[in-house]
Protein backbone atom coordinates (compact mmCIF):
# COMPACT_ATOMS: atom_id res chain seq x y z
CA UNK A 1 0.00 0.00 0.00
CA UNK A 2 1.35 3.67 -1.30
CA UNK A 3 -0.14 6.63 0.27
CA UNK A 4 0.44 10.28 -1.10
CA UNK A 5 -0.26 13.03 1.21
CA UNK A 6 -0.94 16.99 -0.28
CA UNK A 7 -2.32 20.04 0.74
CA UNK A 8 -4.42 21.85 -1.97
CA UNK A 9 -2.99 25.17 -2.80
CA UNK A 10 -5.39 26.49 -5.35
CA UNK A 11 -7.43 29.34 -4.51
CA UNK A 12 -10.73 27.21 -5.92
CA UNK A 13 -10.09 23.45 -4.33
CA UNK A 14 -11.06 20.50 -5.87
CA UNK A 15 -14.49 21.97 -7.81
CA UNK A 16 -15.99 20.02 -10.70
CA UNK A 17 -13.25 20.41 -13.39
CA UNK A 18 -10.08 19.13 -11.02
CA UNK A 19 -12.33 16.41 -9.82
CA UNK A 20 -12.94 15.09 -13.73
CA UNK A 21 -9.37 15.00 -14.38
CA UNK A 22 -8.19 14.10 -10.90
CA UNK A 23 -10.90 10.49 -11.66
CA UNK A 24 -9.44 10.48 -14.96
CA UNK A 25 -6.16 9.88 -13.87
CA UNK A 26 -7.00 7.99 -11.29
CA UNK A 27 -8.53 5.42 -13.69
CA UNK A 28 -5.44 4.79 -15.83
CA UNK A 29 -4.65 2.47 -13.15
CA UNK A 30 -5.90 -0.89 -11.60
CA UNK A 31 -4.74 -0.63 -8.08
CA UNK A 32 -7.83 0.41 -5.75
CA UNK A 33 -7.43 4.36 -4.90
CA UNK A 34 -9.10 6.12 -2.30
CA UNK A 35 -9.21 9.61 -1.41
CA UNK A 36 -9.64 11.48 1.86
CA UNK A 37 -10.41 14.92 3.16
CA UNK A 38 -10.52 15.94 6.45
CA UNK A 39 -14.22 14.61 6.50
CA UNK A 40 -14.63 11.26 4.60
CA UNK A 41 -12.72 8.90 2.28
CA UNK A 42 -14.35 8.32 -0.94
CA UNK A 43 -13.23 6.21 -4.40
CA UNK A 44 -11.01 8.37 -6.18
CA UNK A 45 -12.07 7.14 -9.04
CA UNK A 46 -16.18 7.98 -9.11
CA UNK A 47 -16.67 11.67 -9.79
CA UNK A 48 -19.45 12.36 -7.59
CA UNK A 49 -18.07 11.04 -4.27
CA UNK A 50 -14.83 13.06 -5.12
CA UNK A 51 -17.09 16.07 -5.67
CA UNK A 52 -18.62 15.16 -2.05
CA UNK A 53 -15.42 15.81 -0.08
CA UNK A 54 -15.89 20.04 -0.91
CA UNK A 55 -12.02 20.06 -1.25
CA UNK A 56 -10.81 23.56 -0.49
CA UNK A 57 -7.74 25.31 -0.79
CA UNK A 58 -5.98 24.88 2.75
CA UNK A 59 -7.34 20.91 2.71
CA UNK A 60 -4.93 18.30 3.12
CA UNK A 61 -6.05 15.16 1.17
CA UNK A 62 -4.64 11.58 1.71
CA UNK A 63 -4.53 9.43 -1.34
CA UNK A 64 -4.38 5.68 -0.60
CA UNK A 65 -3.41 3.27 -3.51
CA UNK A 66 -3.23 -0.99 -3.32
CA UNK A 67 -2.58 -3.10 -5.93
CA UNK A 68 -0.29 -4.48 -8.30
CA UNK A 69 0.59 -1.38 -10.07
CA UNK A 70 0.49 1.25 -6.86
CA UNK A 71 4.07 2.86 -7.42
CA UNK A 72 3.54 4.08 -10.55
CA UNK A 73 0.02 5.36 -9.50
CA UNK A 74 1.45 6.81 -6.11
CA UNK A 75 3.92 8.62 -8.43
CA UNK A 76 1.32 9.70 -11.01
CA UNK A 77 -1.24 10.87 -8.20
CA UNK A 78 1.39 12.66 -6.53
CA UNK A 79 2.62 14.81 -9.99
CA UNK A 80 -1.09 15.35 -10.89
CA UNK A 81 -1.81 16.82 -7.46
CA UNK A 82 1.41 18.86 -7.71
CA UNK A 83 0.83 20.23 -11.69
CA UNK A 84 -3.37 20.71 -10.71
CA UNK A 85 -4.01 21.83 -7.62
CA UNK B 1 -47.57 -6.93 -19.94
CA UNK B 2 -44.24 -7.43 -20.70
CA UNK B 3 -43.95 -3.86 -21.89
CA UNK B 4 -44.87 -2.89 -18.19
CA UNK B 5 -42.06 -5.39 -16.88
CA UNK B 6 -39.70 -3.93 -19.46
CA UNK B 7 -40.73 -0.51 -18.83
CA UNK B 8 -39.84 -1.51 -14.86
CA UNK B 9 -36.44 -2.67 -16.05
CA UNK B 10 -35.83 0.30 -17.45
CA UNK B 11 -36.38 -1.76 -20.73
CA UNK B 12 -36.88 -0.55 -24.13
CA UNK B 13 -38.52 3.12 -23.53
CA UNK B 14 -34.90 4.00 -20.95
CA UNK B 15 -35.26 6.15 -18.64
CA UNK B 16 -36.09 10.05 -19.42
CA UNK B 17 -34.04 13.28 -17.73
CA UNK B 18 -35.87 16.25 -18.34
CA UNK B 19 -34.03 19.58 -19.30
CA UNK B 20 -33.46 21.44 -16.51
CA UNK B 21 -33.67 24.69 -17.51
CA UNK B 22 -35.39 26.64 -20.52
CA UNK B 23 -33.33 26.86 -23.67
CA UNK B 24 -31.55 25.95 -26.92
CA UNK B 25 -29.37 22.40 -26.89
CA UNK B 26 -26.41 22.07 -27.56
CA UNK B 27 -23.79 19.43 -28.44
CA UNK B 28 -21.17 18.65 -25.52
CA UNK B 29 -18.78 18.21 -27.91
CA UNK B 30 -19.66 22.21 -28.58
CA UNK B 31 -19.26 23.03 -25.18
CA UNK B 32 -16.29 25.77 -25.10
CA UNK B 33 -14.43 23.63 -22.08
CA UNK B 34 -12.04 20.68 -23.08
CA UNK B 35 -13.44 19.21 -19.41
CA UNK B 36 -16.79 19.24 -20.36
CA UNK B 37 -16.38 19.29 -24.40
CA UNK B 38 -14.07 15.52 -24.06
CA UNK B 39 -16.46 14.27 -21.83
CA UNK B 40 -13.93 14.17 -18.48
CA UNK B 41 -17.02 14.62 -16.11
CA UNK B 42 -19.27 12.17 -18.09
CA UNK B 43 -21.60 11.90 -21.49
CA UNK B 44 -24.36 14.13 -21.48
CA UNK B 45 -25.42 17.36 -23.42
CA UNK B 46 -25.56 21.14 -23.02
CA UNK B 47 -28.12 24.13 -22.80
CA UNK B 48 -27.93 28.03 -23.64
CA UNK B 49 -30.12 28.58 -20.40
CA UNK B 50 -33.06 31.31 -21.81
CA UNK B 51 -34.10 31.57 -18.28
CA UNK B 52 -32.13 32.02 -14.71
CA UNK B 53 -33.19 28.73 -12.78
CA UNK B 54 -32.34 24.86 -12.84
CA UNK B 55 -34.98 22.26 -11.68
CA UNK B 56 -34.15 19.01 -10.88
CA UNK B 57 -34.31 17.07 -14.05
CA UNK B 58 -35.88 13.60 -12.37
CA UNK B 59 -36.71 12.62 -8.79
CA UNK B 60 -33.77 11.83 -6.35
CA UNK B 61 -31.42 13.21 -3.70
CA UNK B 62 -29.30 16.35 -4.17
CA UNK B 63 -25.56 14.95 -3.57
CA UNK B 64 -23.63 17.96 -3.88
CA UNK B 65 -24.21 21.83 -3.82
CA UNK B 66 -21.51 23.58 -4.59
CA UNK B 67 -21.14 26.31 -2.02
CA UNK B 68 -20.79 28.82 -5.33
CA UNK B 69 -24.44 28.11 -6.36
CA UNK B 70 -23.04 27.29 -9.94
CA UNK B 71 -23.02 23.57 -10.10
CA UNK B 72 -25.23 20.80 -8.33
CA UNK B 73 -24.80 17.00 -8.41
CA UNK B 74 -27.84 14.70 -8.13
CA UNK B 75 -28.72 11.16 -7.67
CA UNK B 76 -32.03 10.18 -9.51
CA UNK B 77 -34.23 7.19 -8.50
CA UNK B 78 -33.30 5.30 -11.05
CA UNK B 79 -29.26 5.52 -10.04
CA UNK B 80 -27.82 7.83 -12.66
CA UNK B 81 -25.58 10.37 -11.26
CA UNK B 82 -26.26 13.76 -12.41
CA UNK B 83 -24.12 16.93 -12.43
CA UNK B 84 -25.67 20.48 -13.79
CA UNK B 85 -22.76 22.74 -14.53
CA UNK B 86 -23.88 26.42 -14.38
CA UNK B 87 -22.07 28.28 -17.02
CA UNK B 88 -18.16 28.01 -18.27
CA UNK B 89 -15.76 28.62 -15.58
CA UNK B 90 -17.74 30.18 -13.29
CA UNK B 91 -16.64 28.59 -10.15
CA UNK B 92 -14.57 31.91 -10.26
CA UNK B 93 -17.84 33.72 -9.48
CA UNK B 94 -17.33 32.05 -6.12
CA UNK B 95 -20.95 32.41 -5.33
CA UNK B 96 -21.85 36.13 -7.26
CA UNK B 97 -25.13 36.19 -9.18
CA UNK B 98 -25.79 32.31 -8.40
CA UNK B 99 -28.45 31.39 -5.30
CA UNK B 100 -28.36 27.74 -4.32
CA UNK B 101 -32.01 26.48 -3.46
CA UNK B 102 -30.99 23.27 -2.24
CA UNK B 103 -28.69 21.46 0.28
CA UNK B 104 -26.96 18.10 0.10
CA UNK B 105 -28.86 15.58 1.11
CA UNK B 106 -32.35 16.80 -0.21
CA UNK B 107 -34.52 14.51 -1.66
CA UNK B 108 -36.03 16.19 -4.62
CA UNK B 109 -38.82 15.92 -7.36
CA UNK B 110 -39.02 16.44 -10.84
CA UNK B 111 -39.18 20.34 -11.33
CA UNK B 112 -38.20 21.51 -8.06
CA UNK B 113 -36.12 24.80 -8.19
CA UNK B 114 -32.56 23.47 -7.38
CA UNK B 115 -30.74 27.09 -8.31
CA UNK B 116 -31.32 30.44 -9.17
CA UNK B 117 -28.65 32.82 -11.24
CA UNK B 118 -28.33 35.91 -12.95
CA UNK B 119 -27.92 35.18 -16.67
CA UNK B 120 -27.62 39.08 -17.49
CA UNK B 121 -25.40 39.47 -14.80
CA UNK B 122 -23.02 36.24 -15.50
CA UNK B 123 -22.50 37.40 -19.16
CA UNK B 124 -21.84 41.08 -18.40
CA UNK B 125 -19.18 39.41 -15.95
CA UNK B 126 -17.57 37.80 -19.10
CA UNK B 127 -18.27 34.33 -18.64
CA UNK B 128 -20.66 31.84 -20.80
CA UNK B 129 -23.81 30.16 -19.20
CA UNK B 130 -24.06 27.27 -21.39
CA UNK B 131 -24.77 24.91 -18.96
CA UNK B 132 -23.95 21.11 -19.57
CA UNK B 133 -25.83 18.41 -18.04
CA UNK B 134 -23.58 14.93 -17.58
CA UNK B 135 -24.03 11.77 -16.28
CA UNK B 136 -20.99 11.18 -14.06
CA UNK B 137 -21.37 7.16 -13.54
CA UNK B 138 -21.59 6.29 -17.97
CA UNK B 139 -20.50 2.49 -16.37
CA UNK B 140 -24.12 1.76 -15.78
CA UNK B 141 -25.78 3.76 -18.00
CA UNK B 142 -26.02 4.38 -21.92
CA UNK B 143 -26.64 8.00 -22.79
CA UNK B 144 -28.65 9.13 -25.71
CA UNK B 145 -29.86 12.81 -26.60
CA UNK B 146 -33.56 12.68 -26.97
CA UNK B 147 -34.17 16.66 -28.11
CA UNK B 148 -32.23 19.39 -30.07
CA UNK B 149 -33.63 22.85 -31.30
CA UNK B 150 -35.47 24.72 -28.23
CA UNK B 151 -36.86 23.09 -25.15
CA UNK B 152 -38.62 23.52 -22.35
CA UNK B 153 -37.73 22.79 -18.18
CA UNK B 154 -39.52 19.71 -18.04
CA UNK B 155 -39.14 17.98 -21.76
CA UNK B 156 -37.60 14.99 -22.53
CA UNK B 157 -33.44 15.74 -22.66
CA UNK B 158 -31.50 12.57 -22.17
CA UNK B 159 -32.63 8.96 -22.62
CA UNK B 160 -30.60 6.44 -20.06
CA UNK B 161 -30.78 2.46 -20.78
CA UNK B 162 -29.30 0.91 -17.79
CA UNK B 163 -26.07 -0.97 -19.16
Amino acid sequence: MKTVEYTIKDALGIHARPAGLLVKEAGKFASKIMIASPKKEVDAKRIMGVMSLGVKCGDTVKITIEGEDEEAAAAAMQAFLESNL
Amino acid sequence: MFGKLKNLFGGDTGITIAAPTAGTVVALESVPDPTFAQGILGPGIAIEPAEGRIVAPADGTVDVMFETGHAVSMTTADGAELLIHVGIDTVQLEGKHYKACCKAGQQVKKGDVLIEFDPAAIKAEGYQIVTPILVCNPDAFTVEPAAGGTVAAGDALLTLKKK
